[in-house]
């Protein structure tokens, strides 16, 4: 071959063109041999290349096949390159702020708030939330939020509704028209300041301030001691407690601080010295249920009762720290403990110990008023602490702060006439609901629709502001600045965590907008510092920069003042009338009372609020009028029957149900529920009580002149739990036969400590069972401290990403809650006892849900926990049939897609999962884990710092916010951890112990403080 | 009737039919197309079938939230539906192995009938424990399969066992039942005249010649096959009363439920035969094979296991109250007096009271009373398994979390589509297969056995 040396070859066809013979080259050159081409010229040929050809050929094939997926856009990834100082992704932020009135710490990942907790250092609440507080993150991402401002409903630019208003507001100004401003009652200095400043600016604006359940003790104190000082209460040093209608440790305004002090003398671990509380109620509240002596009575014999008791120490007793004025002693003198007992059939030996209990206490015990009750009644029960000098459990320097009194009905019933007369130039609705809350006599509604210039300022459409010309879509909270005073020693500051999601401004800063007349972003921001700087910084003299100051107070979220502070009012009963009304026991009466977790409506759309269980009925998603038993039978009125309320408001028919333990004629109803303007989650809901709302005082939220009436029909209510008749023997009791619930009083134990055990059995195992070395989580929960609030039941939901089911599913028996509190009745129907039980996965050694589970999906860990693993789950649901304590939860659907048309399942709901927490699918079973990811956190803390990890450095979420410490967690095989001396304490006793499962959460038997005689 | 020689045996098959009138009689459907009543035999169980069919397929779309289980009950109609039909299916196998081995050779007319409603009750009944689990699409976790995982199966687990065993019974069942076919294959391939049949026929027949030899090989599997099965009989329906006993809920944790689960299958199974042959031998004219006499035989069983289960009844109350454990005893109040007592005293009556009439002959004899008497008792053996199903999960340990279990219209349409698959897989056995043995028919024909009587 030629040129063997080259790597290329070369190919010949001939030996002609082998030895390079011209004419093969020539032919080589062109392309066609000759005679091809006669037919035509190469020239006109496409110049096209064939490798030019396929390529587009390619290209184009390409294209079509990409333009042909089905290619979603799957939003942007935005790389976390410019991080916050001192942020790591992935781990979590804690920031101090202030939601729903309580003092929190907002858990922030990477830029987004996903759990709200208390805040520790918090000198009253110490840490601990109520249900509510959490569970308004769901607000914060609620898809039905307003999203921007509006005019007449279609949406507008801020600009354009900015020079609006303030042109209506200036020509109110010119023309001296009244500018209503509607809120709700004020806790804020700086919102104060702010509001004084706008009425400086427009002088003819005026404050109309309401809240739904109107606080009748904050008046009758103003009229007893002249001052608004009301003090707070030291419920730690109180020996005996009485309350009446009163809900201090669920529905007060300050419930969890009051919660947190009333368990400290139920502490079995630290005395056996507990407090005594006596509940005198009509409805069945959860004091009533905590209560060791609960006297049902209708709302409006609260006065007889008073002063029954009154007449029983001053004039039989003889004793008096307070001077009374003779107009009040005549009153008390016709009315004796044994009337009251007579005519009202409550057993006089326990309003004589009672009132036994009082005297030897004086001094040590309280009697506190719930504040629906009428001024009447605070005004004898103020007068009542102080003939038993239980002043001294007043805590003045500590004590609540108003900056603002709640408007007479007559004046919100003369604006709305001015509104029809056009006399008001405007009427601001500052993050209120006034349609929806004011009782119809105040006819607010109708005027309000027919008004023109109505502004409403709210976060979500509410009743008024459906029917506003302007609505302003505001911020939520955990996108807001601000500031609170509660307490008269304490200022807390509110940050916000999350820029504004959407469209909407701070509510502060749309009136600052319009007082400044330009809008600047920081507006409020500057406003607070600058007022925090005047009213805080400049009186705490400290000797730091207020910049600092303001920082520090910032990360604390609070800042504890130093000018202590006392009560200059003095007790005076001068300007009060009385008269003891006489009460018609067959008429019936009709107490409106606030809801324990949908607030004043605030929540009405918010799922998880919705479904947790009430405390005492259980029912879900609805209110219902509950009455007794006995008057149920007289009306001839089962549950879920339809029954017709007329009052001199207005005619309700709302769905009934018998809850024991109801004084005769007596009805309760929860107001917040059966709005009309309300999300997809809260429609439908419950019955709209406001409208039986008096603008009479006498007959205001405790309405006397009213008639029940059984109409044909029924509406579904749905429980959590079965309702078993009292005393239906079939299934009486079960709960201490079985001993689920083992409870005794306290004089029982300090007689025998071990009284618990006497019958003890003894369980023995019949295989090798495993040993456990090193950690081995347990829990123990005291029910002397339990209250049964529900907290816990909020922060599980939050922590552990558990969805809303809605009101279908609960009535399928299907609530995915992880955490329940189990209610048992024992006694009689009429004055039923109680016992409450937070049940949750035992986490039992002997689970006997492992062994049937065909696939292993769940399994006990090393440290003692029972495991799901929710990949693996077929969803046989075996392991839930087998769990003696039905703790484990099925996800019959997807929840998230099935509630409301996947209500919860759409981009900005997403994110308030925990990413710490897989979010459950259809087809798998799920339970409690001990807060895993906590486990897991602490664990991989103390690989860093190269540490044993301890039980302590796990708080689940139960236990984090629970208000009175019932619940403890931690190392059973460290004998000297708290919780293994909760498991070891002669109370301490497991459910259903005889089955061996061997369940790892201990229960302190509840001891009741009866008197000895009794038990 | 009046005068019985009892030292003579019954003729098993009345009126001495040649062999010839026998393989005619018994392939006469196979070889006749089908008339309209079968098509609308047809058309009602498919129909039915379809209406299953679509309730489950909304039931794997949307979830298992479209039926009556809830967080107590976390079993309902799919596992009452599953027990019933396994039970149903114990007939068969008891039938043709049992009591072949106890050489009862009434038997042999309806041993092949029988077997069929095993198979196709067992089919039916698989496939629910598949249906019923939350996320249907991942039924490999139950079969012991090496992964990347290193996760095993649990075999601690009942429901594990009820895997292996309804697959080893389904499996063994369906061998002996085309081990018992294949001389009638032969005969109806030598029978047949169309080609595609001669073809599947020639195939599946395995190249039978009846030949001396073939016979004592094929008495020879028989009778092994038929001592593998005997077990089998037992074990099913222990192991799937396990499910029920290996747990610790008051109600299910009961070691009588084995024999008790096991007599109450054979008892539902009989019934279930009962019904269908009733039918059977009426439109094919099998009258003279499946004689009244059988018939009686069964209902005597029926009599015997309803007896047993009536036993095992008042057996559970007493062991309750001897136990003295109070959820134990409230488990078994609450079944008779609760608020599922309505479903407790079906049961009780159609399960115990009525096949106590069966100790009149001339019950025993009446077809139209007899097979009342057999839907009753299949009736009262569906109430049975969801009595111990729901009522014991509805209020167990904690009165907190008790809950009514109410079953959906979805429920109901898969325990309708169950029924639908049932029929249509047995309305196509009875015109593709013979439905009695030809060869077992044929071997207890008087006069085709040596006998010493009548030289």
């Amino acid at each position: 071959m030629k040129n063997v040396s080259t790597d290329k070859k070369e190919f010949w066809r001939s030996l002609k063109e082998y030895y390079d013979n011209p004419e093969t080259f020539r032919n080589k050159i062109n392309e066609f041999q000759d005679g091809v081409t006669d037919d035509f010229n190469p020239d006109e040929l496409n110049k096209f290349s064939r490798r030019k050809f396929l390529a587009l050929m390619t290209a184009s094939a390409a294209l079509t096949a990409t333009a042909c997926t089905n290619y979603r856009d799957k939003g942007e990834i935005i790389p976390f390159t410019n991080r916050a100082e001192g942020h790591l992704p992935g781990t979590p932020d804690y920031y101090a702020s202030h939601i729903n009135g309580k003092s929190v710490l907002v858990k922030v990942r990477e830029g987004r708030p996903i759990n709200i907790e208390g805040n520790p250092d918090h000198p009253v609440l110490s840490g601990r939330l109520d249900a509510q507080t959490p569970a308004d993150l769901l607000n914060l991402y609620d898809p039905e939020r307003l999203k921007n401002p509006s005019i007449n409903t279609s949406s507008a630019d801020w600009s354009v509704i900015d020079s609006e208003v303030l042109g209506i507001l200036n020509k109110c100004a010119d023309d001296n028209k009244e500018i209503a401003l509607i809120t709700h009652s004020v806790n804020s200095p700086t919102q104060f300041k702010l509001l004084e400043d706008f009425s400086k600016k427009y002088n003819s604006l005026k404050i109309y301030s309401y809240e739904l359940v109107q606080n009748n003790r904050l008046k009758a104190w103003k009229n007893c001691y002249g001052n608004l000082d009301i003090p707070s209460i030291s419920w730690d040093k109180a020996k005996i407690i009485l309350a009446l209608e009163a809900d201090f440790l669920a529905r007060d305004d300050n419930a969890i601080g009051n919660a947190i002090l009333f368990a400290q003398n139920r502490d079995v671990m630290n005395s056996t010295e507990f407090n005594r509380l006596y509940a005198v109620e009509g409805g069945l509240s959860l004091t009533g249920m905590n209560a060791d002596y609960r006297l049902p009575i209708r709302p409006d014999a609260q006065f007889h009762f008073v002063t029954a008791l009154l007449n029983h120490f001053v004039i039989e007793r003889k004793i008096s720290f307070a001077k009374i004025p003779a107009a009040v002693e005549n009153i008390i003198s016709n009315y004796s403990l044994a009337d009251f007992s007579n005519e009202f059939n409550v057993e006089l030996k326990i309003i004589k110990n009672l009132a036994n209990d009082l005297l030897t206490h004086q001094g040590s015990s309280i009697i506190y008023a719930g504040e629906t009750l009428p001024v009447e009644v605070h005004t004898l029960v103020f007068l009542l602490n102080e003939v038993l000098a239980n002043t001294k459990l007043y805590n003045f320097k500590s004590g609540f702060k108003y900056y603002n009194t709640a408007t007479d009905f007559t004046d919100f019933k003369t604006l709305s006439e001015k509104l029809r007369k056009g006399e008001v130039g405007a009427v601001i609705n500052f993050d209120a609901n006034p349609v929806y809350h004011l009782p119809s006599a105040v006819d607010f509604a109708d005027a309000f629709s027919k008004f023109a210039n109505s502004i409403s300022i709210v976060e979500s459409e509410n009743e008024t502001s459906a029917i506003s010309k302007y609505v302003l879509a505001a911020n939520h909270e955990l996108e807001s600045w601000g500031d609170h005073q509660t307490r008269a020693d304490l200022y807390e500051l509110q940050q916000p965590v999350i820029a504004p999601l959407f469209d909407t401004r701070q509510k502060e800063n749309i009136l600052l907008t319009w007082l400044n007349g330009v809008y600047d972003e920081k507006a409020y921001h500057k406003y607070l510092m600058a007022n925090f700087s005047e009213i805080i910084y400049k009186k705490q003299n400290t000797p730091v920069d207020v910049k600092t100051y303001w920082y520090n107070c910032l990360h604390d979220g609070f800042v504890e003042l130093k000018n202590s502070y006392t009560s200059d009012g003095s007790f005076n009963l001068d300007n009060v009338s009385l008269s003891l009304p006489k009460i018609d026991k067959s008429n019936f009466v009709v107490h409106l009372q606030k809801s324990y977790f949908v607030g004043d409506g605030k929540f009405t759309n918010n799922g998880w609020l919705q479904e947790i269980p009430h405390p005492v009925t259980k029912i879900t998603w609805d209110n219902y009028a509950s009455i007794s038993p006995l008057t149920a039978d007289s009306l001839g009125v089962k549950n879920d029957d339809l029954i017709e309320i007329k009052t001199g408001e207005g005619n309700l028919t709302i769905a009934a149900f018998v809850q024991p333990g109801l004084p005769e004629n007596t009805i309760v109803i929860e107001l917040g529920y059966g709005r009309s303007v309300i999300g997809d989650v809260g429609k439908g809901t419950g019955f709209n009580a406001n409208k039986l709302i008096s603008i009479e005082p006498s007959n205001y939220i405790i309405n006397k002149n009213v008639s029940v009436s059984k109409i044909g029909g029924r509406y579904k209510l749905v429980s959590t739990q079965e309702h078993h008749s009292l005393d239906d023997t079939f299934v009486k009791d079960f709960h201490k036969l079985r001993k689920i619930i083992r409870e005794g009083s306290l004089e029982e134990y300090k007689n025998n400590p071990n009284f618990l055990h006497e019958d003890e059995l003894h369980l023995v195992g019949i295989t090798r069972e495993h040993q456990y070395e090193g950690l081995k989580w347990g829990m123990a929960i005291d029910l002397n401290k339990c209250i049964s609030c529900a907290s816990c039941v909020t922060a599980c939901n939050i922590e552990n990403n558990v969805p809303v089911v809605g009101k279908d599913q609960v009535s399928r028996g299907r609530e995915m809650q992880w955490m329940r509190i189990d209610r048992y009745y024992s006694g009689t129907p009429n004055a039923p006892e109680i016992s409450n039980q937070p049940m949750l996965c035992q986490h039992c050694d002997n689970a006997p849900c492992e062994n049937v589970c065909p696939v292993n999906a769940t399994n006990h860990s090393a440290d003692g926990l029972n495991q799901m693993a929710y990949n693996r789950c077929v969803g046989t649901r075996y392991c839930a049939n087998n769990c003696p304590y039905k703790v484990r939860r099925f996800n019959f659907y997807d929840f998230r897609e099935h509630l409301a048309d996947a209500y919860y399942q759409n981009n900005l709901s997403n994110l308030i999962h925990n990413p710490e927490v897989t979010v459950r699918s259809r087809g798998v079973m799920e339970k409690c884990t001990f807060c895993i990811q906590r486990i897991m956190d602490a664990r991989s803390e103390a690989i860093k710092e190269n540490r044993e990890l301890k039980g302590t450095d796990v708080v689940t979420a139960c236990q984090s916010v629970c208000p009175t410490n019932a619940i403890v967690f931690g190392d059973i095989n460290d004998k000297n951890s708290k919780v293994s001396k909760y498991r070891e304490h002669k109370l301490g006793y497991h459910v259903l112990e005889e089955l061996y499962v061997k369940p790892n959460v201990t229960y302190l038997a509840k001891l009741r403080n009866t008197h000895s005689e009794e038990s | 009737m009046s005068t019985i020689d009892f030292t003579r045996e019954l003729p098993v098959i009345e009126g001495r039919p040649s062999l010839r009138e026998i393989d005619d009689i018994i392939a006469k459907p196979l070889e006749s197309k089908p008339d309209i009543k079968y098509y609308i035999a047809l058309s009602i169980t498919l129909t039915m079938l379809l209406i299953g069919a679509v309730a489950l397929g909304f039931s794997f779309y949307y979830g298992t939230g479209l039926w009556g289980n809830n967080n107590p009950v976390g079993w309902g109609f799919p596992i009452v539906n599953f027990v019933f039909w396994v039970g149903i299916g114990h007939a068969g196998t008891l039938i043709s192995a049992i009591l072949f081995l106890l050489r009862q050779r009434w038997r042999n007319g309806i041993a092949r009938f029988a077997e069929g409603m095993t198979i196709f009750a067992v089919i039916t009944a698989g496939i629910f424990p598949l249906i019923h689990v939350g996320r249907p699409w991942l039924p490999l976790y139950l079969i012991p399969h090496p992964n990347q995982h290193s996760i095993w199966v649990n075999f601690t687990s009942p429901l594990l066992w009820d895997v292996f065993a309804v697959s080893t019974y389904f499996t063994v069942s369906f061998i002996f039942w085309y081990v018992g076919l294949i001389p009638d294959l032969a005969t109806l391939r030598d029978r047949t005249k169309n080609r595609i049949k001669k073809i599947i026929y020639s195939v599946t027949s395995l190249g039978w010649r009846h030949s001396n030899r073939h016979w004592q090989h094929y008495e020879m599997v028989y009778l092994i096959l038929a001592g593998f099965a005997t077990p089998l009989v037992l074990s099913v329906h222990t192991i799937v009363s396990f499910d029920f006993a290996v747990s610790i809920m008051p109600g299910w944790h009961t070691t009588i439920f084995p024999p008790y689960f096991v007599a109450g299958a054979v008892f539902s199974g009989f019934a279930m035969v009962q019904n269908v042959l009733i039918f059977i031998r009426k439109i094919f004219n099998y009258e003279h094979i499946i004689t009244i006499d059988t018939l009686e035989r069964m209902n005597k069983i029926i009599l015997l296991t309803g007896s047993l289960v009536g036993y095992a009844y008042a057996m559970e109350f007493f062991i309750a109250w001897y136990s003295g454990v109070q959820a134990e005893q409230f488990a078994f109040l609450n079944r008779a007096f609760g608020p599922y007592a309505w479903a407790y005293w079906i049961m009780v009556t159609c399960n115990v009271v009525f096949p106590q009439l069966f100790w009149l002959r001339r019950i025993r004899r009446y077809i139209p009373v007899m097979f009342v008497i057999a839907v009753f008792v299949n009736v009262g053996m569906w109430f049975e398994r969801f009595v111990i199903t729901v009522t014991s999960l509805s209020r167990d340990y904690l009165p907190a979390s008790w809950a009514y279990y109410s079953p959906t219209l979805t429920d109901g349409a898969i325990l309708l589509g169950s029924f639908g698959l049932f029929f249509t897989c047995l309305l196509l056995f009875t015109k593709t297969l013979p439905v009695v043995s030809i060869a077992e028919v044929k071997a207890v024909v008087e006069g085709s056995q040596p006998s010493h009587g009548d030289h």
